[in-house]
């Protein structure tokens, strides 16, 4: 005969247990069918979608990685400045005016960064490009990156700084050598979060890149297209074609993906102390 | 004698708390003083006022004259002083991101001691064995220093602060948090430096034992103050101050 403190806890454990089910199910849902369907459409279509420009999905890839690499430059380098800024000087007014700042854009919907930038960089230049995307994704990810990296920094214990200084370090050498250091995995990870979060919008790409999806962007001034917008453009169109370059482009997207997370969790290893 | 430190009518204030009180302090050449006293009294800000590292804390003023070996520190580049001056810490704090060689190497590295990596292999052997460390980690030295305890994390930390070669070397409760073995091991490193290399030792200490075992010297510091200081067996048997012998009793701390 079980107490009624084990029954309690069996049936506590099972909840956990279900619920946890209940959580990571859709993720394995998504991955499973983004899988099953992407394999599908390349079975159907070939592979030779992968390098076709019209009827295949090339310059959305192109497009994408360009604005990958584009947006990942401009908004970490911004992001990381200020994470820095903010976290070594925090009582001054421009680091108090930086959080509320950054801590807002979280909440500014994707659509609304991507007509900002519509007017500040499109209508003056007179068309859609690459950049204008870049742009739109770097500020979607600034605010991510920068909170990562803030807390990142500010997790470094008190202690290892004093070390630093203890031994005739500058402010810069501590907060490059040491604080940097330490915090080197947090910091990583704050830009990977970022980097998944830019790289799977579709909404500040609408009125920025121009989805040019029949011709290759010739330079980042060019407009071009990304797999995001043609996803979610084909799955729209009433044609199987469409739909089975959609699932391609899901698939290359997710793969694409869970290989730089990869090799950037292997490269950066944690620090314990 | 030649004094290494002298301080003059030192006083500190930390947000407005009236920490250190018109001290007044001279430390000889090559001797090893200790700074006793109940906890809170200031033992440890005095410490780090003698290589400004008490002005990290926002909100601190300090008003008065430290000199060390003739010179001004408060009007000196602070980063230089405490490569001359260097401290260990009450907890052992090694870089956790790098290795135990780099860890002894990086303050050679940043004040540009040495010209060569031979040079610099040489000191990094040279400081782990006045830590009394190289025998225990001269086979892992690019292993990151979590994998030794505390204690040995302890003197690790000593190794890098003699790695930059110091005049003046300042422990702030060095054996605090760790075991008995590791305790002597740092004691006895402490009188050899000072035998051997003509370092000039200050450290902060608890226990009155510790203090006479070590130092030539204690600095009494009771509420900001210090009450007493003197030879440290004529001070410890025959305290002249009521507090200093309430604090040896026991009674206070």
């Amino acid at each position: 005969m079980m107490d009624s403190r084990t029954i309690k806890e069996k049936a506590f454990l099972i909840t956990i247990f279900i619920l946890t089910l209940l959580g990571v199910t859709p993720v394995f849902y998504v991955l499973a069918s983004v899988f099953y369907k992407g394999i599908e459409a390349f079975a159907r279509r070939g592979l030779g979608i992968l390098i076709k420009i019209n009827g295949g999905i090339l310059p959305a890839l192109v497009g994408s990685f360009v604005l990958s690499i584009l947006s990942t430059i401009i908004g970490v380098v911004l992001a990381f400045v200020a994470g820095l800024f903010v976290a070594e000087f925090p009582n001054s007014w421009v680091s108090k005016a930086t959080r509320v700042a950054s801590r807002s854009l979280l909440e500014v919907p994707t659509v609304l960064l991507g007509m900002l930038v519509y007017i500040i960089l499109v209508v003056p230049t007179g068309h859609f490009s690459l950049l204008a995307g870049a742009l739109a994704l770097a500020l979607v990810m600034l605010p991510y990156v920068m909170v990562h990296v803030e807390q990142a920094l500010e997790s470094v214990p008190q202690l290892y700084k004093e070390a630093g200084y203890s031994i005739g370090m500058s402010r810069a050498q501590v907060l490059f050598g040491v604080s940097v250091g330490i915090a080197k995995r947090g910091i990583a990870s704050g830009v990977l979060m970022g980097f998944a979060k830019a790289m799977g919008e579709t909404a500040p790409l609408l009125f920025t890149i121009g989805a040019a999806r029949s011709s290759l962007p010739c330079s980042i001034l060019s407009p071009g297209d990304a797999v995001p917008l043609m996803i979610f453009q084909y799955a729209q169109m009433p044609q199987e074609y469409y739909h089975d370059l959609a699932w391609a482009g899901s698939l290359v997207l997710v793969i694409a993906f869970l290989v730089v997370f990869f090799v950037v969790r292997r490269l950066v290893k944690e620090v314990r102390y | 004698m030649d004094h290494a430190i002298i301080v003059e009518k030192l006083n500190v204030w930390i947000r407005g708390n009236h920490v250190l009180k018109d001290i007044d302090l001279k430390v000889p050449q090559g001797s090893v003083t200790a700074i006793m006293g109940p906890s809170g009294s200031g033992k440890s800000t005095l410490l780090r006022s003698i290589n400004r590292l008490v002005e990290l804390v926002p909100g601190t003023r300090v008003k008065g004259k430290v000199m060390v070996f003739g010179r001004d520190i408060y009007s000196e580049d602070p980063y230089r002083v405490r490569k001359d001056v260097t401290m260990v810490s009450q907890t052992p704090n090694p870089f956790p991101h790098m290795s135990i060689y780099d860890n002894v190497a990086i303050g050679p590295k940043i004040h540009k001691l040495v010209k060569s990596k031979k040079e610099l292999d040489k000191l990094v052997r040279w400081a782990l064995e006045k830590a009394m460390l190289w025998d225990e980690v001269k086979d892992r030295l690019h292993e990151p220093p979590t994998v030794l305890s505390g204690g040995q994390q302890q003197r690790l930390c000593l190794a890098r602060a003699l790695a930059l070669k110091p005049k003046i070397l300042m422990l702030d409760e060095p054996t605090a948090n760790i075991d008995p073995v590791n305790s002597k091991k740092i004691e006895e490193a402490i009188k050899a430096l000072v035998r051997d290399e003509g370092i000039t030792v200050i450290f902060v200490t608890h226990t009155p034992a510790q203090a006479v075992r070590v130092s030539d010297f204690i600095a009494f510091i009771y509420n900001g103050r210090i009450v007493e200081y003197g030879p440290s067996r004529e001070l410890a048997l025959n305290p002249t101050h009521e507090l200093t012998e309430k604090f040896l009793r026991g009674e206070i701390g």
